[in-house]
């Protein structure tokens, strides 16, 4: 292990970087770019859910004035070439593909799907445009849920495909499913659903593309966690090569899994700009945001559990179907059930799992990737837990501390395969239980139903992989950076990550300035250009694995590359040289210190042959070294009030493991962002289609997101973590809060309502449903 | 359109927006002042407040023209000599907030807030900002923050 | 989500205002503080041709107190009615549901005669006014009208303000000694729209209920009077028996609305709740005011 003199940030709540910026209001977010002769898109959406384009009368709204433009869906097929999603290319689909126009052209299949782009000097006027356009439909019986798609006479919406099945259905099996059923002292039968809701960052989709026709070259402005894959999608739409397009992206206003890729709309915008030869922008508004960019979690579950009389949980036996709406190819819905496979058994130790899915086409919004796409097997898995000890009388602290697996060496393995390794479980959930002290909650929540006041405890337990251990065949894949001493004496890192609130231009920063020895200002992270980063994506809670551990290791290299230049310069050997605080000192002799800069500027100058190597920059990759696990327990109380059904969060806890942190507070943040989505999604949040397709919740009137006073203070605790890894032993965080809140929250609901005999088999619980479940359930 | 004249973080301005522009789409695209951001155009999500007379308000709610006249602050408006105001200076140090489109809001709204209730406690300050939506922070670091340039400004009472 | 094209006027007399409302009548729109109309506006649902914008029309705003009677500006901020000592000591049944109006920014342009001439069943102001019988003055190009807030309300989003008219001011009756108020409401968030809400006024000479008023919010296109339950609490002394008894009579002829956030069950369900503890809180609140 190198030398670090002084490992003063690492670990620390440094505070942000990009943080003078956003408090100033100098962030620089899509819609703050302004190009001269800039023009503005706006969409014709189909009001419809289902249903034929007959014609496409555009003539009324290209001569308002102000309107520059209108391409219908058939203008755009003769000026684009199809191709597939670019992270569905990717991430390597190879299920049924449907084929579809980039803007409708003879069909409109979910209300919202885009027909028509106008463009005028404003957005204001390019909606009045919109207005203008006359589309003729014909409707045709909308497909809006699970059954009906599944059955064979349901109207296919994809004509290549015949059929609305997404992702056909398979089955797999870990262990000897029969058997343990067969043997089990009794078998638990459930239908769980989870409910749609969506992402909602508070900054919508959008770009801005200029096409600079002299020289052949798009520059797309983008909000992506991406750059590269967004170019890779412009690109292969409009046939031009990717040197041909670069992506920039400033400032994100949070995205959670939306704003990956290219969407139609933003390709439909590049597409645009390219023939019209000006700038085009597009920044979609709130309605078209809930309407139209997607949604997710749509998912029903027949769970069968063998369990034994003491409790022990032996095995699970799971059909999931997922209802991935319409346009199926431009999310990752139909990729989701190989990841709760995986995962569905968590940190226990089943003896089997079956495992089977669908994943259907309806005419909705596409499901896309939402902070934890999986996170319904935690849901399941916990639910299950808490309805099984309830029947044989269990605590459900107790039942899950039977079942989650003894931390051994060599690690226990899931029985879908992953090694266990360094898995905290066990000490989060005790911890929680003692932070709840559930003997003196239980003494409480009697003296308050003697008073007619309903309180509820509950816990939930996950594991994150994030990026997940290396076993046998654990190829984390692998994560670049670029590391360059600049002329001025900063250390720069350029990375293909793209930080949309996850404060990277922070938290890379300490651990290239404890690495190197530079002050922490010093260090400058180059995050956004696709013609200056190295592949990269933010998501899948890699980052601070990755993206930590390439920083950490490239720091290294750059240093001794700079060492060995210092020591030309220096004549001294390598060896005798530190770094730190910014200075370049011969060891045990203060006064030799040449700072950084002044070797960075020697470097610069161009005084050296080719004997000195003074290419003071390093091509970094990583491969996630030992990788390792996150996740942790949640606890919480809430109330009912048993006669308006609203439900207040008293008290949550959470006690995680992700590994060494890099930034305490910035750790902090992701996980109490996560838990209030998830608390969001419980008590608040649902996409709500009528039977006939429409959309219900297309403002935030509807669409509730949770508030301040929705979302108590979170205590949170960190546990000591099991170092796997020599250096890199961060480990992500982003999605966790989210994966197990939901749990967490529904159990705690059902232990409050248990007088009432309620048990809870879905996840989103408005006041209403909660005054259902309490008429229909039988306390006898 | 209609000629307007109005203050601005404490400056003349003037234009000619459409009578239908909105307060924020004025400031945002007409003045350039993109720091107020537009996250719903309904009057929900509170990213658009800032303070027009004193009082803070929702800019997608008001039109232009009916700012003609008025003193307006934004979020750009707030920092001393170009530096970060105390409310600012307090949430930087409480790590308020994550991607900061909801930051304009939160300050200005807080701003007022605070203003006419220097001492006010946690469930007050979070039923202040109820009306501002945050999507990145579960809210605690943003109440944090407003708590601590409450206690600073209340210290500075004391010592002065 | 942007505004559709509309013409502006912004007069400067109420004469002015009224004159372009004859000649636009249902054509125009009155933007007083815009904080429901614009919504309407940036989504397209409304599309009127003229805004008057009467924000420049400060005779409107004001609260004062006359024969026993606290009239109320039709201009007049939601903001500045809350921080009034005047409606904090004589219409306290406002000052009760004021704080329940979205949040800080929307009352610091929210209007309370734009609130009312805007009539939203679910809104809190509607419930106030009907449950103390203020009365509504219009005046229009053939003079004043003074509306009773029993025939204000006329439907979903109307009111008896004839197109030519505009609301000058709304008067409330200065509560009695003895008052004691509330407003209870379920909301699914703090500062929503009530699912049901319930705005209580009552009279308490010693310990007997001498006055009961119920007004509910978010049960009808319009605010409702309970007026089978008052009819039950005058005489009575307050009990949970009583109460309860209130609640079912309130609530028994409801046939509320659904909509996502609710059914017409839950709402019904949900109403006679809020009889009990808003009978209970207004009780409450008559004897701390004594």
């Amino acid at each position: 292990m190198a030398e670090i003199v002084a490992e003063r940030y690492t670990g620390a709540s440094i505070k942000r970087s990009e943080d003078p910026r956003i408090l100033t209001g100098a962030g620089r977010y899509v819609d703050d770019i302004k190009l001269p002769g800039m023009l503005h898109a706006a969409f014709v959406r189909s009001p419809l859910a289902h249903g034929l384009v007959l014609s496409v009368d555009v003539s009324a709204a290209q001569v308002l004035p102000g309107v520059v433009a209108v391409l219908t869906g058939a203008d755009l097929e003769a000026m684009t070439v199809p191709g597939p999603d670019p992270l569905m290319a990717l991430l390597g689909w190879a299920g049924p593909t449907p084929e579809f126009t980039l803007l409708a052209t003879d069909k409109v299949r979910f209300m919202g799907d885009p027909v028509a782009i106008v463009i005028a000097e404003s957005r204001y006027l390019a909606e009045d445009g919109c207005e203008l356009v006359e589309v003729d439909y014909d409707d045709l019986p909308p497909v809006v849920d699970a059954a009906f798609a599944l059955d064979p006479s349901s109207p296919p919406l994809f004509a290549n495909l015949g059929d609305n099945i997404a992702r056909p259905h398979s089955r797999h099996e870990f262990g000897d499913v029969a058997g343990t059923f067969a043997q089990a002292d009794r078998v638990v039968d459930v239908h769980i659903d989870v409910h749609r809701h969506q992402n909602v960052p508070m900054e919508g989709r959008g770009c801005v593309a200029s096409w600079d026709a002299g020289r052949a070259a798009m520059t797309v402005y983008a909000a992506t966690q991406s750059v590269h894959i967004t170019r890779t999608g412009v690109a292969t739409r409009l046939g031009i090569e990717p040197d041909q397009v670069r992506v920039l992206a400033g400032d994100i206003g949070g995205s959670f899994g939306l704003k990956i890729g290219a969407s139609r709309e933003e390709l439909a915008v590049a597409a645009a700009s390219r023939h019209l030869g000006r700038p085009v922008k597009w920044v979609e508004d709130r309605g078209e945001n809930l309407i139209a960019s997607g949604q997710a979690r749509e998912e029903s579950f027949d769970v069968r559990a063998a369990v034994s009389h003491e409790g022990d949980l032996r095995a699970l036996d799971v059909k999931t179907v997922i209802d991935t709406g319409a346009y199926p190819g431009m999310g990752m819905g139909a990729m989701v059930p190989d990841i709760m496979e995986a995962m569905l058994p968590g940190p226990y130790q089943l003896a089997a799992l079956g495992f089977e899915s669908t994943a259907v086409i309806t005419n909705k919004a596409t499901y896309v990737a939402y902070r934890g796409p999986w996170a319904s097997e935690t849901f399941v898995r916990e639910r299950v837990l808490n309805l099984v000890a309830k029947d044989l009388g269990l605590d459900p602290v107790e039942i899950r501390r039977r079942n989650i697996a003894a931390r051994t060496d060599p690690p226990a393995s899931m029985i879908t395969g992953r090694p266990l390794v360094g898995v905290t479980s066990k000490e989060s959930l005790d911890r929680v239980a003692q932070l709840l002290d559930f003997p003196a909650f239980r003494r409480r929540q009697v003296e308050a139903r003697a008073q007619g006041r309903y309180l509820g405890i509950g816990v939930a337990t996950f594991i994150e992989a994030a990026p997940g251990p290396r076993g046998p065949d654990g190829a984390l894949g692998s994560e670049s950076m670029r590391l360059r001493l600049e002329e001025d004496g900063i250390v720069a890192l350029f990375t293909g990550q793209m930080p949309h609130g996850q404060s990277h231009q922070t938290t890379l920063a300490q651990i290239a300035a404890d690495e190197f020895g530079v002050p922490f200002e010093q260090v400058r992270v180059v995050v956004g250009d696709s013609a200056v980063v190295p592949f990269g994506l933010t998501g899948g809670s890699r980052s601070a694995t990755m993206t930590g551990g390439v920083t950490l290791h490239g720091a290294r290299e750059l240093k001794a590359k700079v060492l060995d230049f210092a020591a030309s310069l220096m004549e001294v050997s390598a060896q005798d040289l530190l770094i730190t605080d910014g200075n370049v000192w011969v060891r045990g002799d203060p006064a030799s210190a040449i700072a950084v800069s002044e070797v960075a500027r020697r470097a610069a100058s161009g005084q050296f042959g080719a004997d000195v190597d003074a290419a003071l920059e390093v091509e970094a990759t990583f491969d996630g070294g030992q990788g390792g696990w996150s996740g942790g327990t949640h606890g919480a109380i809430v109330e009912v009030d048993a006669e308006t059904g609203l439900v207040t969060v008293e008290r949550y806890v959470a006690v995680e493991d992700c590994g060494a942190l890099i930034n305490p507070a910035v750790v902090e943040g992701q996980i109490r962002g996560g838990v209030a989505q998830g608390i969001g999604a419980v008590l608040l949040e649902r996409s709500a289609y009528g039977e006939d397709g429409s959309f219900q919740s297309a403002t935030f009137m509807d669409y509730l997101m949770p508030t301040t006073c929705d979302i108590p203070r979170i205590e949170i605790e960190h546990l000591e973590t099991v170092p796997l890894d020599a250096d890199v032993n961060f480990r992500g965080v982003g999605e966790g809060g989210m994966i197990v809140a939901p749990p967490t929250v529904v159990n705690a609901i059902e232990d409050a309502l248990s007088p009432f005999g309620v048990r809870i088999y879905e996840q989103h619980l408005p006041p209403a449903r909660i005054l259902e479940l309490i008429a229909a359930a039988d306390p006898g | 359109m209609a000629d307007i004249t109005l203050r601005v973080n404490g400056a003349t301005r003037e234009g000619s927006p459409e009578v239908r522009k909105t307060l924020a789409d004025f400031l945002r695209e007409d003045l350039d002042l993109t720091g107020t951001h537009v996250g719903c155009e309904h009057g929900v999500c509170g990213a658009c407040t800032v303070i027009l007379d004193g009082r803070a308000v929702r800019s997608c709610l008001m039109l232009a023209v009916q700012a003609a006249g008025r003193e307006v602050t934004t979020i750009e408006g707030l920092a001393t000599d170009g530096g970060l105001g105390p409310l600012q200076q307090a949430m930087w140090d409480s790590h308020s907030f994550q991607c900061g489109f909801c930051t304009p809001g939160f300050v200005m709204q807080a701003t007022a807030f605070l203003a006419d209730h220097p001492d006010a406690g946690e469930q007050q300050i979070r039923e202040a900002l109820s009306g501002n939506i945050c999507r990145c922070t579960g809210y605690q670091s943003i109440i944090d923050g407003v708590l601590l340039a409450a206690e600073r400004s209340r210290d500075i009472d004391r010592e002065g | 989500m942007k505004l559709p094209p509309v013409e502006y006027e912004a007069p400067t007399t109420v004469a002015g205002a009224i004159d372009l409302l004859a000649e636009q009548l249902d054509e125009a729109s009155v933007l007083a503080g815009g904080q429901s109309l614009i919504p309407l506006l940036a989504l397209r649902l409304a599309r009127p041709a003229l805004l008057i914008d009467i924000n420049g029309l400060d005779e409107l705003s004001g609260v004062s107190v006359t024969d026993g009677r606290v009239a109320i500006g039709a201009m007049t901020r939601e903001y500045v009615a809350s921080e009034s000592e005047v409606v904090a000591d004589a219409v306290p049944l406002l000052a009760a549901a004021l704080p329940l109006i979205g949040h800080e920014a929307i009352r610091s342009r929210g209007t309370i005669g734009g609130s009312l001439a805007h009539a939203d069943p679910a809104a809190e102001l509607p419930a106030v006014a009907r449950a103390l019988d203020a009365e509504f003055v219009v005046r229009g190009p053939s003079g004043m009208r003074v509306i009773p807030a029993a025939q204000w309300f006329e439907g979903y989003l109307t009111t008896a303000r004839r197109s030519d008219e505009l609301l000058i001011e709304v008067r409330f009756p200065a509560a009695k000694r003895g008052t004691g108020v509330s407003f209870a409401e379920v909301a699914r968030r703090h500062g929503d729209f009530a699912i049901v809400g319930l705005a209580v006024s009552l009279v308490l000479s010693g310990e007997v209920i001498s006055d009961a008023r119920l007004a509910f919010a978010g049960v009808s296109d319009v605010p409702v009077r309970a007026t089978a339950a008052e009819d039950l609490l005058v005489g009575e002394r307050p009990s949970p028996e009583l109460f309860d008894e209130a609640a079912r009579r309130a609530t028994d002829d409801l046939d509320p609305p659904a909509d996502l956030h609710g059914s017409s069950d839950y709402r019904k369900t949900v109403a006679a709740a809020i009889v009990r503890r808003g009978l209970r809180a207004a009780a409450d609140n008559a004897r701390e005011r004594q």
